[in-house]
């Protein structure tokens, strides 16, 4: 990987105009169906700013807390990447990880690009205008890495430049397995957001964890975008856990681009308080005989509001395709609110499609059922409502990293 | 024990109980039995706590008001109440819910917590009681059950709670005669003298394995006849028509002959 500086060769419409925040023009606005429930407000404010103005040394406080997980860990503070934090020496044979300053991936030759279909937005152009760099991480042929890659994000805004905005590319060689958990936490009360783009590819037949963690403080506004191109016979299980910001956006866009693919993707968001969390899913089948899951939940509180915007697009020649799509959702308040909408596009003959969603409350007999045994009101309500998150973390493979997920998750819906 | 007087509760100012009067003493098993609508359910559920009653009238455990507490304070007091739907919660661990139920009525209590290894002995003892298989601890509380299951899952509870009073609301309905057997084994071992026990049942088929010590008829959310185990078998006999629209401060619903005493 090679330090790309962006170019101008883009042609994209959604241009930019000013030199560190979306214009009129570029931002999205409500008529965007996947901008729909963003705070349009509050997106206006966020400074892209370039790199090097807002690096600095994570806080004291911040350092703090960095989650710990066994393995390599790279470390990203306000898009710039501390090398005291990260622990990126002595790598487990197999794994690279390199760094990059400026702009999200190498411009590809359009001739070989054949999976340039992913959706443009504002906030891609703006890291690719103002992305202060990121990492590369491959993973080489044939390699199983048991420990998994750990990729934190914190941001510590400041009022020049509140939104860094950076890259993480990663590849998986033929046959090979990892795991990568990224987590973005923040801190500090001023106002300011997180733009990440992750672009994975997988080479034939390797599989990978992805799991993403995002829990930013109610200050910030995070926009987090995975890109994932899967080649023949490979395997993506990913997991997200969009649990903070005052609007926390999830975007996966997965292509499935070679025969017999799968992609298992789940999440859960938990809103409390006036927070949003948006999950935009989309998975493109373009090969044959591939496989693809989106199972979505929500916990709904105070007045959060909660959009899953799931889309599963079957190309024309994509026969045999088994996708399926579900969201569920519990409102634990008469003022939370749930917004679902399957996006469903089908040109291919042979094709198995699945989708529902469901929104409900927590079951008052199963509550009265717990307190005739004795357990709380307090403690029956939390048993049912981790009984209904509990199976987005079950299906996490690593002990570890479940178990750590599940603190986490405790430890901020205590 | 339970000391209940002039009940009544209505939901939405539909009377279902109207003055119901009964006192169980320590030790003893009671057999509440009477026809569909008669109120049977929403006596053991207005004694459990189920919200949506108006309520009317006493009702002390050991001298406790039940009615001012919350169901989980009612059950720390010493209630158990044996559902006869018992409620499906996918993804709660059945032994994760056990454990939680037994440290949180030890808690209220003022007694020590009991961990993990220790509560796996008495949920074994438990489950030997009601035939219980291993795996199922590992499910999840109810769900997926059989009938059957369920009910003896309800048995389970009891043994691990180890109550004062347990009310069986038609823990007989939807048994075949094995499970029937197997759970009254279990409510047979559980009976002590410091322990009393209310069945509520349509039919006399439970009372030949688990002999009760009086026989109530519950009709009109008014208890109209009280006897010993016979009542139950002339019940069986004759079923509730003598007893429906019945005065019960005029004259017998049964003749005279049919009580043996």
């Amino acid at each position: 990987m090679t330090a790309q500086v962006a170019t101008s060769a883009h042609s994209n419409p959604l241009d930019l105009h000013g030199a560190d925040r979306l214009d009129d023009v570029s931002r999205p606005t409500k008529h965007d169906d996947a901008w729909r429930y963003a705070p349009h407000d509050l997106l206006a404010r966020l400074l892209f700013g370039s790199t090097t103005a807002t690096a600095q040394q994570a806080p004291a406080v911040a350092v703090n807390r960095i989650p710990q997980l066994d393995g390599p860990r790279i470390v990203i503070v306000n898009g710039v990447i501390d090398v005291d934090q990260s622990q990126i020496a002595a790598l487990p044979d197999g794994l690279r990880i390199s760094t990059f300053a400026g702009s999200a991936t190498e411009p590809t030759d359009p001739a070989d690009d054949v999976d340039s279909g992913f959706a443009a937005d504002a906030f891609l152009i703006a890291i690719e205008r103002f992305g202060s760099g990121g990492v590369a991480i491959e993973v080489t042929d044939g390699h199983h890495l048991d420990v998994p890659i750990h990729l934190v994000d914190l941001v510590a805004p400041n009022q020049t430049r509140n939104t860094p905005s950076r890259s993480a590319v990663v590849r998986l060689g033929e046959k090979s397995s990892a795991t990568i958990v990224e987590t973005r936490i923040g801190t500090g009360p001023v106002f300011g957001g997180l733009n990440t783009r992750t672009s994975i590819t997988l080479e034939s037949n390797a599989a990978l964890e992805h799991i993403l963690l995002q829990n930013l403080p109610e200050t910030q506004i995070h926009l987090g975008r995975v890109e994932v191109s899967q080649h023949a016979g490979s395997t993506l299980r990913a997991h997200s856990f969009n649990l903070g910001a005052s609007y926390g956006r999830v975007a996966y866009e997965v292509h499935l681009l070679g025969a017999g693919g799968q992609a298992d993707l789940s999440g859960l968001y938990f809103g409390t308080g006036a927070q949003t969390l948006d999950q935009q899913i989309t998975v493109v089948h373009s090969a044959r005989d591939c496989t693809s899951r989106q199972s979505y939940r929500g916990v709904l509180d105070d007045e959060s509001t909660g959009v899953f915007n799931g889309g599963i697009d079957v190309r024309p020649g994509a026969d045999g395709t088994d996708a399926q799509q579900s969201n569920d959702n519990l409102l634990l308040s008469d003022r939370a609110e749930a917004n679902t909408q399957p996006r469903l596009e089908i040109l291919a003959d042979d094709v198995a499609c699945k989708h529902g969603a469901t929104v409900g409350q927590l079951d008052d007999s199963a509550l009265y059922y717990l307190r005739t045994r004795g357990i709380t009101a307090n403690d029956a309500r939390r048993l049912l409502i981790d009984a209904f998150a509990s199976q987005a973390v079950d299906n996490i493979e690593s002990d570890a990293v479940r178990a750590w997920i599940r603190a986490r998750i405790g430890a901020s819906h205590a | 024990m339970l000391m209940v007087e002039n009940l009544s509760t209505s939901i939405g100012g539909t009377p279902i109980l109207e003055g119901l009067d009964l006192s169980v003493g320590a030790g003893e098993v009671h057999a509440i039995m009477g026809p569909n609508g008669s109120g049977k359910s929403t006596f053991a559920h207005a004694l459990a706590g189920r919200d949506g009653y108006e309520i009317g009238g006493t009702a002390t455990l050991d001298g406790v008001d039940l009615l001012a507490m919350d169901p989980e304070a009612r059950a720390a007091a010493g209630l158990f109440i044996g559902f006869q739907y018992p409620v499906e919660i996918p993804g709660v661990n059945n032994m994760y819910f056990l454990r939680t139920a037994l440290n949180s009525v030890r808690r209220a209590r003022g007694e020590e917590e009991i961990g993990a290894r220790d509560f796996l002995a008495v949920a074994r003892e438990a489950m030997e009681l009601v035939e219980m298989k291993k795996d199922f601890l590992n499910r999840s509380v109810n769900a997926g059950f059989s009938g059957g299951e369920k009910k003896r899952n309800e048995i389970l509870q009891m043994a691990i709670m180890r109550p004062r009073l347990a009310l069986l609301d038609e823990t007989d309905s939807g048994l075949d005669i094995d499970a029937l057997q197997i759970i009254a084994a279990g409510v047979n071992s559980l009976r002590s003298p410091e322990r009393s026990v209310v069945i509520i049942t349509h039919y006399q088929r439970l009372l030949d394995y688990i002999k009760p010590d009086v026989v109530h008829v519950l009709v009109g959310g008014r208890i109209v006849d009280s006897g010993d185990h016979t009542l139950a078998h002339y019940l069986e006999d004759h079923g509730y028509a003598n007893f429906v629209n019945h005065d019960p401060d005029s004259a017998p619903g049964r003749p005279l002959t049919g009580t043996a005493s």
